[in-house]
This record gives C-alpha cells, structure tokens and sequence, in this order.
C-alpha cells in the first residue's frame, strides 16, 4: 500500500516551506505569493494528505483488529465519531487535517496499548513473552506517540484560538486595599 | 547452559546458568540420559524464546511500517499551518503566534 504523498504534493511543500521561509524573516513579497500559492495548492495538499491519512487509519484498524470484522467496525465508528466530534460543526481544510493526524495518532495509541496489553497479560505463558527490552521499545514509543498526541491536540486548539476573531476570555481581579 | 568435561574423565557434565537475586548461578545437572533430557528440554525453550522474539519484533516492525503515514500527514499539517498562519498575517515571537498589529 502506497502511503506516501505524490512528488508534486512534496514539491507543492517544499514551495510553502521555502516561502514560509522568506515571509517569516521579512520579506513582504514572499508573504503577498505565500497567500497566493497557498490559495492555489492548500486544497490538493489537504485532499491528498486526508486521503493518505484515511488509508493509513485503516491499515491500523485492520492491526489493531486482527482480522475480527466486529472489532473494525467498532474501531471504525469510534474514529468517525471521534473525528466528527473533534472537527466540530464547520472545520476549515486545516482543522481537517489537523483531526486526521490526532485520530491516526490515538489508534496508533491503541494498537501499542494493544502489543503491551497482549505482552504483560497473565494468560500468556512465561515462554511467550519477550525479553524486557521489548517491551521498554515499545513503551518508549508509546511515550512518543502520546507527546505528539498531545501536542497535536494543543496545535488545533492554538490554530482555532488564533482564527478566532473573538480574544480569550481574561479574568482581572482588582483588591483594594485602601 | 552447555556441556563441561572435566580435565580427567572423559564424562560430559551438563550445567545450566540462571539468574538469582541479580546475580548468574550455574546449576550443576549431570551427566547420562536425565541431563540429556535436561539438555533438550533447555534447546527447545532457547528456540521457542527465539521464535517468539521474532515474532514480537516482526509485529512492530509491520506496525512502524503501518504508522509511516503519519510523518507525511505530520509534514503536510505543520507547513500548511505555519503557511496558513504566516498568510494570515501572523508571526512567530519567541515561540509564540501572534497577530501582526494592524492586520
């Protein structure tokens, strides 16, 4: 299966990037193309990347499942539940984005929860299991995956903040003390 | 684990080690049929224990394979997002994205 996004979508990010680049140290005219190239290319690369993201889901339930039609069709309905709770009503192509990669991130949570469940799990023989660097792999990736996890979850929540037009909600107490 | 001779003699000793309290302990088993049978009984478990390590190793290496997607989608969102926000008329300030004043 061919997950990788097509060279003109690399080539179409590698020009925003190297836009970015210039519009983030100054340059007015870089900013001025960003907004056009952006304008032009963003919808491929959302289209793309979401398609890329949907077949990646499904790999990872067909994993998480081992085969048990049941267990995808939950899998699949928490996903799309979840991906329609976290977009909200009316998500911008970003936000799109955005949700695909949490919700890719929590299954591959669940399918390392999964390996580590099935390894420390007391109906498993002792002569099944793996040695404990294994398992430290593992948890070490899990770690990994749940900081980005995170922090994917903070970017939406940053991006949605910024597109607001509306500030945060500030608190000022005032104590007098005379 | 392994077969010993002794420097007279000509009889093979069979000797397990395990480990106790952190620490390597050699288990002195024998020689003759019972630690042959001891001996194959140690082969098979090493294989077994072989075998489920490449199992498990197997397993991850179909998941890190499955879950590549996710560094494309990791790089698509990051350049859009910072392309997006830079278009907006944000700019980064120590770390931060703050709206640019007057846009």
């Amino acid at each position: 299966m061919d997950l990788e996004l097509p060279k003109d979508v690399q080539d179409k990010l590698a020009a925003l990037q190297a836009l970015s680049e210039k519009a983030e140290n100054g340059d007015k005219e870089a900013r001025n193309e960003l907004r056009r190239v952006l304008r032009e290319s963003a919808p491929e690369i959302v289209l793309r990347a979401s398609d890329i993201g949907r077949r990646g889901q499904w790999a990872l339930i067909k994993t998480v499942a081992a085969n048990n039609p049941l267990t995808e069709e939950a899998l699949m309905a928490r996903l799309d539940l979840m991906h329609a709770d976290i977009a909200g009503p009316d998500p911008s192509p970003l936000e799109i984005l955005l949700v695909k990669r949490i919700c890719s991130l929590w299954l591959l949570i669940e399918a390392l929860d999964m390996l580590v469940n099935a390894q420390l799990s007391s109906n498993l023989p002792r002569e099944h299991r793996t040695g404990m660097s294994f398992l430290r792999d593992i948890l070490k990736w899990q770690e990994n995956v749940s900081r980005r996890y995170l922090a994917a979850l903070k970017t939406l929540a940053q991006i949605r903040k910024l597109q607001s037009n509306t500030p945060g909600i500030q608190y000022n107490t005032q104590i007098n003390l005379r | 684990m392994g077969w010993e001779s002794r420097e007279r003699g000509t009889r093979r000793y069979y000797t397990r080690s395990r480990w106790v309290d952190g620490q390597v302990v050699r288990e002195y088993v024998g020689s003759g049929p019972a630690a042959e049978i001891a001996a194959l009984e140690d082969e098979y478990k090493r294989q077994q224990r072989e075998e489920e390590a490449a199992f498990w190793k197997e397993e991850k290496e179909r998941l890190e394979a499955r879950a590549a997607f996710l560094g494309e989608l990791a790089e698509a969102s990051e350049v859009l997002l910072r392309a997006h926000l830079l278009a907006s008329g944000f700019h980064k300030h120590k770390g931060q994205w703050r709206r640019k004043c007057g846009s």
